[in-house]
């Protein structure tokens, strides 16, 4: 085409050259998937023996024992009755609208992702507060992980580990991961120069100053991130259960298909009773921590 | 229904869409012509075909939008829009749709795949290769041990249909009637038709052994050989409307999927307004084996519905100008030539 059309439609590239590259990176991965797949799938089984196995032990275990071990955890962390009492109420309403089962199945995995979120994006959160360059680089990553749709890396996962509960948690853990470690960082980054001076004037170590210093008055920040974790990882139950994650997002998927709207609305609100449950207890549980701290602080 | 409405987003989309164009419609000739575009490639690749000729042969301003079977189906029966469902597997709206036939909203033009939708139980052809009796599902419940369950080790994998699509009943009642749950195997939700192809492609790459629901003609089974599952009973399309495709089907016995009926949906005003263009929609139809082979091509070439429809209409001309008058083919061929 060598006539002066790129003035009007744009040289795009040549649409024979586009489908080469297509062709030989879909290609690429279809070889790296036969070749590494089984490994990598060996190297995910423990999580998936652990996510089996929690999952087991939430379904087989009698209602009534997972309820007294959850308020009794609520109550603990939360030392609030109000809290407690929402709570007991909120299960018994997803028990008796026969929601039970699919969410304790939603609580394992959620609660497996939060946990794996936490103890990933901690440490990356503060190698990041500690070297600029560092967060040059994991920055963006995290953008693209928090806005790539998240179809577009599940069916390569699919493809690599099958159709469960693992792809499940990968996905959830990539979309919900980057809150902790971003506010990780900015908790660390944002105490006090003096503090950190004294600290070190005391004959403190970095391992000392990181400890005793930095992360327990990033604290406040960070249980923010966690909690935002939290929310995306509840969010996400929907996107996790259409690639077979069984759970909540299940009934929400069939209903939307089928337009049961009542259905939908039912395990929506059992979704968003779940994420207010983590919510609340967890910055009920924050803000006992940091009042400690405060007192600590002040004396 | 399988092929189902994965956004409820889509709706809305719709109704905006449909707000938007509702005033304009030209009381001349053909007018402006909207096409459902379903999400799957041979719905694509058909809506990109009638898109062409309806826009080049018969001067429709014809556009196409997003669509789906639920939506797109809800949305012509409530709304009217869009114009035309160029591949609706219709078994799954049968109800509404007779109803907006009745109400004369809606008009079925023709069959868009004239074998009808292939549906079944299917296993890779490697398997079968190597063991012939794996395409009896005798043979399957024999070697249960073999399509293992990666969440439970005791327990085998039966691949179902995604939540909430009709087949899941179906796959369900005979998962129940062919007594698979006995034989071993556990009944898995893929979850979604991305999570189900998928695990197909994720077996068939490393040659496991892979046993689960699929229909065809699909991209899928046009690129991963597989053998439809005989279950030996041959078709009772009576037991399967009757029973098998039913939620509270209590008692299901064992029967094939009969075909499935694939039509060319479009809209009665649309009808009404251009004769000439519903006549083509009404011949334009594929065979099983034809759709196959172009499905492989839009695989092998990654091509999506508009350069799909281009190699359709440069190298199946027989196939498509029966279809139109000679006059209209002349003029597609010059569009065509002008590509």
């Amino acid at each position: 085409m060598a006539d002066a059309s790129w003035l009007s439609a744009f040289p795009a590239m040549d649409r024979s050259d586009l489908l080469a590259i297509r062709k030989s990176l879909d290609g690429g991965y279809r070889a790296f998937s036969r070749t590494y797949g089984d490994v990598i799938e060996s190297i995910f089984d423990p999580l998936l023996q652990f996510l089996v196995w929690f999952e087991r032990l939430l379904l087989d275990t009698p209602w009534w024992l997972v309820l007294i071990c959850v308020v009794g955890l609520v109550y603990l962390v939360s030392r609030s009755w109000k809290l407690t009492v929402g709570v007991m109420v909120a299960f018994m309403l997803i028990g008796y609208f026969g929601m039970w089962e699919n969410t304790m199945r939603t609580m394992s995995i959620i609660t497996v992702c939060t946990l794996l979120s936490i103890a990933l994006g901690i440490p990356i959160g503060i190698v990041m507060a500690r070297s600029d360059r560092t967060q040059t680089i994991v920055t963006p990553i995290l953008d693209v992980m928090q806005t790539m749709p998240a179809f577009v890396y599940l069916i390569p996962v699919v493809m690599l580990l099958g159709i469960g509960k693992v792809p499940g948690v990968i996905a959830v853990v990539i979309y919900a991961i980057a809150p902790v470690i971003r506010l990780t960082n900015l908790g660390i980054r944002l105490v006090d120069k003096e503090v950190l001076e004294a600290a070190a004037a005391y004959g403190a170590t970095p391992s000392q100053r990181l400890w005793g210093v930095q992360l327990p008055l990033a604290m406040p920040t960070i249980m923010a991130g966690i909690n935002q974790t939290i929310m995306m990882a509840l969010a996400m139950v929907v996107i996790a259960s259409m690639i077979g994650v069984k759970g909540l997002g299940q009934p929400v998927l069939k209903s939307i298909t089928n337009q049961y709207f009542t259905m939908g609305l039912f395990n929506g609100l059992a979704i968003v009773a779940l994420a207010i449950m983590f919510d609340r207890v967890s910055q009920a549980y924050a803000r006992r921590t940091q009042k400690h701290m405060k007192g600590g602080n002040d004396a | 229904m399988f092929y189902a409405v994965r956004y409820i987003g889509l709706l809305f989309v719709f109704s905006i869409l449909s707000i938007l164009a509702a005033p304009v419609q030209a009381a001349d000739a053909c007018g402006k012509v909207t096409i459902a575009d379903m999400n799957w490639s041979s719905a694509t690749l058909i809506a990109n075909i009638d898109h062409f000729i309806l826009k080049n042969g018969y001067g429709c301003d014809a556009e196409i939008v997003p669509g789906d079977t639920m939506p797109t189906g809800t949305s012509m029966i409530e709304k009217g829009e869009p114009d035309i469902a160029p591949e609706l597997w219709s078994n799954s709206l049968k109800a509404a749709i007779d109803k907006g036939i009745a109400e004369k909203r809606l008009r079925v033009a023709g069959k868009s795949l004239t074998d009808g939708g292939e549906e079944g139980f299917w296993v890779p052809k490697y398997l079968v290769d190597k063991d012939p009796s794996l395409a009896t599902i005798a043979g399957v419940k024999a070697n249960a041990k073999m399509f293992k369950n990666p969440e439970d080790p005791n327990r085998s994998a039966f691949m179902g249909c995604p939540a909430g699509w009709n087949c899941q009943i179906s796959a369900g009642n005979l998962y129940k009637a062919l007594n698979l749950k006995a034989a071993g195997f556990d009944l898995i939700d893929p979850g979604s038709g991305a999570g189900l192809s998928g695990a197909i492609a994720k077996a068939y790459e490393r040659k496991e052994p892979w046993f689960g629901y699929y229909w065809a003609p699909t991209a899928v089974l046009g690129k991963y050989k597989m053998v439809k599952v005989d279950f030996g009973s041959g078709v009772s399309k009576e037991e399967f409307i009757n029973c098998t495709s039913n939620a509270d089907c209590e008692n299901p016995k064992v029967t094939m999927y009969p075909p499935s009926t694939v039509e060319t949906l479009t809209t009665e005003s649309f009808a009404a307004r251009a004769p000439e263009a519903f006549a083509y929609l009404s011949k334009r139809g594929f065979k099983n084996a034809q759709m196959n082979d172009l499905l492989a091509w839009m695989e092998d070439n990654q091509a999506d519905g508009d350069i799909a429809m281009e190699h359709f209409l440069k190298n199946y001309e027989s196939t498509w100008t029966p279809w139109v008058s000679a006059e209209v083919a002349a003029k597609i061929k010059k569009a065509l030539a002008s590509l």
